[in-house]
């Protein structure tokens, strides 16, 4: 029996998502709403103790760190391989699921808490919001959700976020002018990390990642949409958010947005 | 041709120093000296990869083209790539754990470890070099969030309390290694594993920078796995390269803590 429990298709919850799909594994799909906070509730942290996602069930035993688990489910299930078999481009894929997880995703998820999950927590009670803080297990995630939830990033902040987010993606799109995938010639476990991490930067920084800008990068999202595994993970969505991926749909502009 | 770029055996340095001795593959060690800012130096190998590591200025390994950086993923690359005893668990259970390991041991030691090692060791030898050939020599670091984790060093930012508080975010992570090895003598599974490697690369420093967190009384199961791991003859011959005889003070500034809180 194989249980994921996960959010939306976005960030760590849609890496093992994606993962599966291209798999082809069937799995039992616990969806935790982030924003009603079910990640910290008694039930899910019966099964993941720091109240993280996502958490993946398997043969009894629980898995909860979202890269990691890509690997397992490659070296577990059947399925076309995600990983080269060539030790280099192995090695290249886990280097880039580093700089995206470590350095591209902190500042990109640090813009967009702060124009999304912060203002959509802020509707609720704030008393509600104070109580749910102070049940979060892991001390960095209570700082981090504070700050989030009451809007407290600095102007300074989030201009060396964008300026990170920015600064990356030169670094990608360079990548991408040498290497058809992430790992190189391959599609592996690293497009689908990048994938779930950039798959709205069209859209939340456009005049910085578009057609005339940054047309590798482009090509490699609408490549990595385009199958069917990436259109199966995404009807997954409930929110907004992920239906930003529709944007991948659209044939490349000759003209910058 | 394999060639590894290294100094000192500390930290990030250790690990494919001792994972080379494990497999007892033979390679031209290229010592460099990252105080002296010889990794700017004509021949040193660049990569994307490798100027961008994460870990700030760490080994480089060169296997005939390719240039391997990021200490962990040289440890699977070396495991994967080179002949000899084998490094990684047989079972991906297991396999998961010694990947999970590292990343939760790198995000939550490995900042706090590189402020704290710097701050101790690496700081007093900084100001006493002239300042303007120093600023001079620092202006090459890219990119810039690294430039200020030398700057940082640099001008002694941190208090005796911030050290202090750095040192008691160290516990919860070393409770989870102690906590493990009362379950199973290595890391990752029954067998020794890179999980080991990477673990004790950085826990062994801590039990001078941070004797309150790591000591026998109250980490004796983690003060044991270090013993043990002291005594392998592959740890020996990875320390026995030290140049200095006091490898656990070479510091340089590595890993950003998070930008979170």
């Amino acid at each position: 029996m194989l249980k994921l429990y996960h959010w939306e298709p976005n960030a760590n919850s849609g890496k093992p998502m994606l993962a599966l799909a291209e798999k082809g594994v069937e799995y039992e799909s616990h969806y935790l709403d982030l924003l009603q906070f079910d990640q910290h509730k008694p039930d899910y942290l019966r099964v993941n103790p720091d109240g993280t996602i996502p958490a993946m069930v398997h043969d009894g035993r629980v898995l909860t760190e979202s890269t990691p688990i890509m690997e397992y489910i490659d070296e577990t299930f059947d399925g076309p391989a995600l990983r080269p078999t060539d030790p280099v481009e192995r090695w290249r894929m886990r280097w880039w699921m580093r700089f995206f997880d470590s350095y591209f995703a902190p500042s990109l998820s640090m813009i967009g808490w702060s124009v999304f999950i912060g203002p959509a927590a802020r509707q609720r009670d704030p008393k509600e919001l104070e109580s749910a803080i102070a049940r979060i297990p892991l001390e960095a995630r209570r700082v981090a959700w504070r700050k989030a939830i009451f809007n407290e990033f600095s102007p300074e902040e989030l201009a060396e976020s964008k300026r990170r987010v920015w600064f990356a993606t030169d670094v990608l799109e360079r990548h991408l002018l040498e290497h058809e995938w992430i790992a190189g010639q391959t599609y592996s476990l690293g497009d689908i990390n990048g994938f779930n991490l950039g798959y709205a930067l069209p859209l939340s920084q456009p005049e910085h990642c578009n057609d005339l800008r940054t047309p590798r990068i482009m090509s490699w999202l609408r490549r990595i949409y385009a199958r069917p595994a990436a259109k199966q993970t995404w009807a997954m969505g409930r929110t907004q958010m992920v239906s930003r991926v529709k944007f991948l749909e659209t044939a490349p502009s000759g003209r910058e947005h | 041709m394999l060639e590894l770029y290294h100094w000192e055996p500390n930290v990030h340095f250790l690990k494919p120093l001792i994972a080379l001795a494990e497999k007892q593959v033979e390679f031209v060690s290229r010592w460099f000296d990252p105080l002296q800012f010889e990794q700017f130096g004509a021949g040193f190998p660049h990569s994307t990869e490798s100027d961008l590591n994460l870990e700030g200025v760490g080994p480089v390994l060169v296997h005939d083209r390719d240039i391997i950086s990021s200490s962990f993923f040289m440890l699977e690359y070396i495991s994967e790539a080179l002949p000899g005893p084998a490094l990684l668990p047989e079972d991906s259970q297991i396999r998961y754990q010694a990947r999970a390991w590292s990343q939760v041991l790198g995000a939550s030691l490995g900042p706090v470890l590189s402020t704290l090692g710097c701050a101790c060791h690496l700081a007093p030898l900084l100001r006493k070099r002239d300042s303007l050939q120093l600023q001079a020599e620092m202006a090459r670091i890219e990119p810039r969030e690294r430039r200020a984790l030398w700057q940082a060093v640099v001008d002694g930012s941190h208090s005796e309390s911030d050290l202090e508080n750095l040192r008691r975010r160290l516990s919860p992570s070393v409770k989870r290694v102690e906590d493990a090895l009362k379950r199973s003598a290595w890391l990752a599974g029954a067998a020794y594993s890179i999980a080991d490697i990477d673990a004790f690369a950085m826990l062994d420093p801590l039990s001078e920078l941070a004797p309150e967190v790591v000591n026998e009384r109250a980490t004796p199961r983690v003060n044991e796995f270090l013993h043990r791991m002291r005594d392998r003859a592959a740890v020996r011959e990875a320390l026995g390269r030290s140049r200095s005889g006091s490898p656990h003070t070479a510091f340089v500034p590595g890993a950003e803590g998070s930008r979170w809180g």
